[in-house]
This record gives C-alpha cells, structure tokens and sequence, in this order.
C-alpha cells in the first residue's frame, strides 16, 4: 500500500503526456486479447482496403484485416517483446555491474573491459550481426537486442553499486561484520536494481523502436503476428491508397517511444526542484496568512 | 609506553592512495604507531589531510593498509581471514561523521539494529526484542522510535541509533570520526556525555577522531596529534595542552579563539602561515618545517625522532624538550 | 556602540517560505542595523533561520521555494524588500558582497581565477577586460595571497580550501562594497587557516570601512571579529548587544546554555559536558509562545502562550527577548 502510494505520488509529477502514453500502450498490451474487437489475424478479402465503418472503426489492410484489433495486438508483441529483451539485459546487466562494484579490483577491471567492447558497438548493429549468424525468428531478435543492451545497463549498475558500496551505512555493515552476502543480497543488490529500473524507463523506448526496425527489415517478428514494423512494411505498398495504413502504426510507434523517453528524462531530472505551482503557493499563502502577527 | 597491558596496538601502520597525478601515491598515513587502553578515551586530533581517518578506517579495514600491524589483544588481526577476521575485528566498531548516511532508510530503527544483533548471533525474537530496548535505552531514546524510519528522526536521535547499533554487538573499542561536528551546538554535549556514560558504565574504551582540540581535551584522557599522515605527538591530555613539546601543536592551540573577547582582543597575527601541503609530495625531514616557525636547516636533512618528554609524553621534534619547558616562544609572523 | 548612523537597517523582518510540502516561518520578526566599519554576527543553530534571513531578500533562494517578505530593509537608502530582481542583481556583488561557506560550489571549476575575479569588476565597476584583470591582481594581493601571478592562471580544483575562500573573499570585496555577508566563511576551514582568514577579514574591513554581518556557530569566532551579536533561536532574535557584554554576560537562558556548553580551560578530562537538554524545534508555523520554553529552566506558565519581545535589561545596550530577565529592569523603570 505505501509502496503504490509513493508510486503513484511519484507519477503525478511526470509529464501527464508520457504517463498517458506509456500507460495506454502498457494498457492495451496487457489487455490486448480482450480488448480487440475482431480477430487481428482473421483475413478477408472481400473487405480489403476499406474505409472507416461502424463494424472496422480504423478500416481493413490489404487481406482485409481490421486495422484497429492489429494495432491493439501488436501493442501486444511490443509490450512483450520489450519486458523480454529489458530482463534479460537488465539480469545479465546488474549482476555483471554488481559483481564489478562490489569486488572492485582487477575482477571490476576485467568485467568492464568486456563491457567496454560491447558499449563500443552500435547496439542495432550487434543485434543485425548475431541475428545474421544465427537467423531469423523471435527468439533469436529477442536474444540479439538483450546482448545489444546488456553492456549499457552493465555500466550503469557498476557506477551504482560502487556509490552505494562507499555509502557509510554499507561501511557500517562491514565494520559489524556482516557476511559479503548479506551485503550483497539484502543491501547492494536491492538499491542498485531500484536505481537501474529508472533509468531502464530511457531504454524501454529505444528497445520498443528497435523492434520494430528489425521487423521492419524482416529480421524480426515474422508475419503474420501483428507488429507496428510489419505493419508498415505490409501497407507501404499500398501507401498511395490508404496512407492511414502507413500513417496509424507509424504515429502509435512515435507516441510510446516519445512516451518513454520524456518519462525517462522526467525520472533523471526528478531530483531537480521545479518552481512551486500557482495552485499549492496560493494554498500556502493562505496558510501563512492566519499565522498571527504581534505588534511590536 | 605500557602498550603491554594495551587493548588496541597498532604498529607501523601505512596507508597510502593512488594519487590523482599518474603513477604518484599518497601515503594518507605513514608509519603510524598508536595504543589504546582497556576502557580508555584516547584523542586523535590534527587538521583535515593529516590521516586521521584515514588511520581509524584502517583500524576497522575499511581501508586496507599496505604495511604495518594492527593487534587486538595481542592477535595480529592481518593474520586472521574470512569469517574469523569479521568475528574478532566486531569488537572494534566506528561510528560516522554524517549520522544522515550510516543508516538505510529503507530500515526501520529497529530492523536496523536486528540486523547487527542477526549478524551478532542474537537469532531468538524475543531477545532480539529485549535487547533492542535495552540498547535504545542504554543511548537514551524512546522504545517507540524503534519503529521509525530514519528520515524522521533529527541528526541526534539518529547519531544515537548508530551508536546503538554498533553497541549490538558488544564491541571493546569504538572509534568515533567527528561523531559530533555534524550535530547541533546545543546537540553536541548529550551525545559527548552518551559517550562517557558508556565508557564508564560498560567500559568500552574509545578513540576519539575529531578537529575540536577543546571537545577532545575534555573527554580524552590522552591524545595523538598528527601532520602530514604522522603522529608528531602523543600524551595525557592535560599535559599536552598545557604544555606541548612540538611546535606544530603549540600552533594549533593558539590558533584556536577563544569565546571570551577580552582574550581574544589580545590575539596577534595567526601564529602558523599558510596551508598544510599537499601529502602527495610531502616536505623532507620534518613535514612541518615549511610552516614551522623555529625550522632549522637540519629539519629539512633529517626525520625527527621521537623525544620522550615524561613517561607518556613524546613529541617528534629536535627542540621538543625547550618547547615542552616553555622556553620557545613562537615568533610572530606576518 | 556605533558612531556613524547604520548603513544596514532591518525593522520587524518576517520571511515565509513556501515549500511544495509546507508553509514555513523561518525568520519571525527580526530587527537588527550594523554602520559602516561595523561587525554584525549572527549566532544561530541550523534551522535558527540565519541565512535565509540574510539570503531570502536578496534574491538567493534555492528554486522549488517561493518565499513572502513582509517588513523593511533599508540599506544605503534603499528599500530592498519589494525591490525588483534586476536591481537586486545590481546590489549583490556590488554594494553587497557575499561569501559562502563552501567556496568549492561557489566558483566556476571550469573557469581560472583571473577570469572569474575580472568578470565580477567588469560587471560591476565596468572596467574593459583588461583593466579587470589588473584589478583582479590587485584583489589577490590585498587578500595577501602568496604567489599572486601564479594564483591567477590556476583553476579552483588547483587550490586549497584556505586558498579558495581567498579567492571567494577577493571577489566579494572586486566591487569595493559597502556591506559584506560572509555565510560561515571559516566552517569548512582548518583552525590555523581559519585564524589566517579571521585576521584577513578584520583588516579589510578596516581598510575598506565596509560594514560586515557574519552568520557564524563559532563564539570564537564571534569573539575575534565582531562588535555586535545578534543570537537566534527558531528564526527569531533572543538577544541582542555588544559583544564584549553579550558573551561574558549573557542574559537570555539560550544565550546562557550556549556560552555555558562551550568546554572551558579548568574543566577536567572525563568531566561531564555542560549543555542544554532537548532538541531545538523543528522549522514550521510560527511558535505561539517563546520559542525556547520547552528547553528553558526558568519558564513559566505565561511563557508558553505569550511571546516575548526583545527589551532592554538591565544593561540598557543589551536586548533580550525574556520576559524572566527582563522583569528586573522593568522594576528599574517602575522605581
């Protein structure tokens, strides 16, 4: 209860636009197979390319697919596709960086040249090139984004744990004499993960896009799952037709991306104090108003 | 020196940093030998840079020293390891300048001190429970706070939890760093007084880092002055205050003002010029001969040794006796 | 006390701060004036409010925190409470110079000492860039910086504490201003280099005549440099006086439980430390009675829901806000 309260007291000073955007997308991906109102997948091709209409609010694609249920699913493949690719990054990510911040040394040294090399290429271009050895298909895309993103959250997870390991009441743990995994387990890792989360809300942005560039190229999700990159590359064909084709997953990939990177820098810059509101000054004006005053 | 009977020794001790210029290092503490006697008040006192802390730090191996010994109770605890060198070097606890930071303030007071008496071996609840009381109760706070978090608490009441918690495990010797400097003037004499009460009551003996000279000459029974990463001088609090046999504290002491302004309406110009250099490229010989007021050409040759001026009265300095007689008087400098 | 009519006068200053959390009254009608070549000190424990009093209507807030200043404050003949931000501007490192306590914050590291002292005399003195940074070897000389040349190319990061607070100093007094606030300019510092600065300010402020307010913990301090003594307590002044009498006579019971802490020569090693019991009150709304009841010996039942106002004792130069101490000159004036 008092963890969902600072949750959502934290929300409230985000960006409204982020927080909607990022929600309606989480929203719709979770709740995706209740909430399509046709089957994303169910072709038709005596209803193809149609317009706006009572019975498919957003029209039909080319097999006569109801536009508005594959925009809802491919929601979907994003929202878990992205969590996919976030936990394995972050699993392999945080442990390397707490081991790196934890042991300092020349096991730090050795984990962070590793690191080093793989923050030195282009995570698109890792991805491309492990999915160019090992082909196509899901979990292959799955894979090569994790690799391409775990060396970032690797790097994050180490700055972390070497300042909370120079906290003193870490300091304080050893002087008592607590094991190294108690320190590990019940200190380090817990704040460490809570920092890394934050800062994962940047990345989430990035990984969704990344998606949906690999699919967009064919190398990622195969058709015919519903995904916002496919989705386009099946419509551009028809772009002078039915532009709305092109133009629906292109604006709904646009939103959750502007989404989470607004939300990401709301989260960086949290700390950093913002003028009160009219409303809450107005409020305290008033509550110093009836403190009394003597004469002097 | 009666280091014998002595609870804490620590000989030779060397500490030194990777210096932000490539390749240099900084020994932060250079041959230090210091001892602390059972139920004993010891004083460090000296200027920021002088070691210090970094001394009480590798006392309790936060800081790993590169040479030297430090024994408790005659065990050389650098041959201790793993799991044996946590339990014996428990005894020794620290308690931290910023009483903000040494707590998790995801723990509640109480969690927090279940945690040291769990690391302690105190695994039954119900004694876990007593002993938190008593312990709250021994630093002088309300059993209630043991469900607060620390954030409300104020910068006092949580100095006293601290204490508490490294009293949880029943150590012999607690090395304070600045326990009071960060606390409020009106604070600072109940949180001096725990201290005092605790070294009577459960005779823990303490060393007492601090820049304070006054705070320290009045709970000290003894004291080391360091410069420079070295102990320049050593002994009973009174005597050494009263009289000192190095230059350096002599200077230190006068540099203090006083609150009374008919004294200091009497204060000439400040007795010791400029800063202490930086410890990277220490001067040779004596460290403080570039400030020292009575510097010879032979301070810049040789290290001083140490002079023994009474039983437990030393200073490191080729005029520590006239100095100690009172027969140097600082020249004055502008 | 003071001969020549004051240059800083602060008549019944109150200071609301609004916070995202809360209303707060941090400074709760204070009066205080310091002249020309005169020392102010202003004694206080954190949260006494003793440098929002003197920031707050300069202008120096933290963001995220809009404050209300209700009463006067007069310097040279201006009213700076109402006075907009741009000739605030102007004042602050012109006519009032400021020294904080950490001078590490305070400077530009990206800047050298010669750029950040000349940017100040350009902008207030409005020499061309070349004269600016003679002066600026001028200043460094005056705070008796050794090596001055050198000084001047080097950055912050390059300096000492005791060097760096030189350099903050050279450029509070760069425009020759008439008050200086130094915000505990001697905390962060080493007692032998504390000494060092003590003496620099007391002999600028004599060469320049300017008037000073100190914000200090340190009796000594106070001791060392001050002619007057203002001691807050939960934003408000509890005493008020020279001080030669306030710190070997302290009349309020605060003043009293302050002096009375500090470790005196003839106390014996292992002797209890004197202080006072409780804690200081935490910042918030205004406190109905004496802020000071709840730690005071000699409280009464009045005291708890009547404020005291500052009065004179006995001692006709010392003000206190007791009604205890004061009840004897009150029978003085009776009689």
């Amino acid at each position: 209860m008092k963890f969902l309260r600072a949750f959502l007291s934290t929300l409230a000073g985000m960006p409204k636009v982020a927080v909607g955007a990022v929600a309606i997308f989480l929203f719709l991906g979770i709740f995706a197979p209740w909430l399509t109102p046709h089957d994303p997948n169910a072709q038709d091709l005596l209803q193809a390319n149609q317009d706006m209409s009572i019975s498919h609010w957003l029209g039909t694609d080319h097999l006569g697919r109801d536009t508005l249920s594959r925009l809802i699913a491919a929601a979907r493949t994003s929202v878990v596709g992205m969590s996919l690719v976030l936990i394995l990054a972050l699993s392999v990510g945080v442990t390397i960086g707490t081991i790196a911040g934890y042991r300092r040394g020349w096991v730090e040294e050795g984990l962070m040249r590793i690191v080093d090399v793989g923050l030195a290429m282009p995570s698109l271009i890792v991805a491309l090139a492990v999915i160019g050895i090992f082909g196509t298909g899901y979990w292959n895309m799955i894979l090569a984004l994790a690799l391409a993103w775990w060396p970032g959250s690797a790097r994050i997870s180490r700055a972390v744990a070497v300042n909370v390991m120079n906290r003193p009441h870490i300091e304080s743990l050893r002087v008592l004499g607590a094991s190294p995994l108690r320190i590990y387990f019940k200190h380090l890792l817990p704040t460490t993960l809570g920092a890394v989360l934050v800062y994962a809300t940047a990345d989430a942005g990035a990984v969704a896009l990344a998606i949906a560039t690999l699919s967009f190229l064919g190398l990622g999700i195969q058709p015919p799952t519903p995904e916002w990159g496919q989705m386009l590359v099946d419509a551009l064909p028809y772009l002078e037709a039915s532009p709305r084709q092109v133009i629906l997953p292109g604006l709904a990939l646009t939103a959750v991306v502007i989404g989470f990177n607004l939300l990401g820098e709301a989260v960086a810059l949290n700390r950093v104090p913002t003028p009160l509101s009219a409303k809450i000054l107005r409020k305290r004006q008033l509550t110093a108003a009836l403190w009394t005053r003597e004469a002097a | 020196m009666p280091a014998d009977t002595a609870l804490l020794k620590v000989e030779n001790l060397v500490t030194r940093f990777k210096s932000v210029e490539r390749g240099k290092w900084v020994k932060a503490v250079d041959g230090v030998s210091i001892h602390l006697n059972p139920g004993e008040i010891v004083g460090l006192v000296g200027e920021s840079g002088c070691g210090k802390s970094t001394l009480g730090r590798s006392i309790v191996g936060l800081e790993k020293p590169q040479s030297g010994r430090v024994l408790l109770d005659g065990v050389d605890l650098g041959t201790l390891s793993g799991r044996k060198l946590r339990e014996t070097r428990r005894a020794i606890q620290y308690v931290f300048q910023d009483p903000y930071a040494s707590l998790n303030d995801r723990q509640t007071i109480g969690e927090a001190i279940t945690e040291a008496l769990i690391i302690h071996g105190v695994s039954d609840h119900t004694e876990q429970r007593r002993r938190i009381l008593e312990l709250l109760d021994q630093v002088g706070l309300p059993a209630v706070l043991a469900e607060r978090y620390p954030r409300e608490l104020s910068g006092g009441q949580r100095q006293r939890v601290a204490i508490a918690r490294s009293l949880a495990v029943e150590p012999r010797v607690l090395i304070c760093d600045e326990p009071v400097s960060a606390l409020d003037l009106s604070i600072r004499a109940q949180v001096m007084n725990l201290f005092l009460t605790l070294q009577k009551e459960l005779g823990v003996a303490c060393l007492f880092i601090a820049h304070d000279l006054a705070l320290v000459r009045q709970a000290a029974s003894r004291v080391y002055v360091m410069y420079l990463g070295k102990v320049i001088e050593g002994g009973g609090s009174l005597d050494v205050y009263a009289r000192p046999g190095h230059p350096y504290t002599s200077a230190l002491l006068a540099s203090v003002p006083s609150a009374d302004p008919r004294i200091e309406a009497l204060r000439e110009a400040p007795v010791l010029k400029g800063d202490v250099p930086s410890p990277t490229n220490p001067p040779s010989g004596c460290r403080f001969r570039t400030r020292c007021p009575q510097a010879m050409e032979i301070c810049a040759v040789n290290e001083p040794a140490t002079v023994a001026l009474s039983s437990d009265h030393s200073a490191a300095c080729v005029i520590a006796e006239q100095v100690h007689r009172g027969e140097v008087i600082a020249p004055k400098v502008h | 006390m003071s001969t020549s009519s004051p240059i800083l006068t602060v008549r019944d200053l109150c200071i609301d701060l609004f916070t995202a959390r809360s209303a707060l009254r941090p400074v709760d009608q204070v009066s205080y004036s310091v002249a020309a070549g005169e020392t102010l000190a202003i004694v206080g424990e954190s949260g006494s409010g003793k440098t929002v009093l003197n920031f707050a209507p300069l202008g120096l807030m933290p963001l995220g925190v809009s404050i209300h200043v209700s009463g006067s404050i007069r310097f040279d003949d201006k009213e700076l409470v109402g006075m907009n931000d741009e000739a605030l501007r102007k004042l602050r490192g012109g006519s009032i110079g400021v020294i904080f306590q950490d001078p590490m914050s305070a400077l530009n590291p990206a800047r050298t000492i010669r750029r950040q002292i000349a940017e100040v005399a350009e902008l207030h003195l409005s020499l061309t860039s070349t004269q600016a940074e003679a002066r600026a070897l001028d200043l460094l000389k005056m705070v008796r910086m050794s090596d001055p040349e050198a000084r001047l190319r080097q950055y912050p990061h390059e300096l000492s504490g005791g060097l760096r607070q030189r350099v903050m100093i050279a450029i509070a007094i760069a425009a020759e201003p008439k008050l200086l606030i130094a915000d505990e300019p001697t905390t962060a510092l080493d007692v032998t280099v504390q000494a060092q600065i003590i003496s620099l300010l007391k002999d600028l402020q004599k060469r320049l005549n300017m008037a000073m307010v100190l914000i200090t913990h340190d009796m000594g301090v106070v001791a060392g440099i001050a002619s007057r003594l203002a001691v807050m307590y939960a934003g408000r002044v509890m005493e008020y006086g020279p001080v030669q009498t306030v710190l070997t006579a302290p009349r309020h019971p605060y003043t009293m439980g302050l002096i009375d802490a500090i470790p005196r020569a003839e106390d014996l090693p292992g002797s209890a430390f004197r202080g006072l019991p409780g804690m200081p009150p935490v910042l918030g709304p205004p406190i109905p009675g004496c802020a000071f009841v709840e730690r005071c010996r000699h409280a009464v039942a009045t005291c708890e829901t009547t404020r005291p106002l500052l009065a004179p004792t006995a001692d006709r130069h010392v003000l206190a806000a007791c009604p205890i101490v004061n009840r004897s000159s009150e029978a003085l004036h009776a009689g």
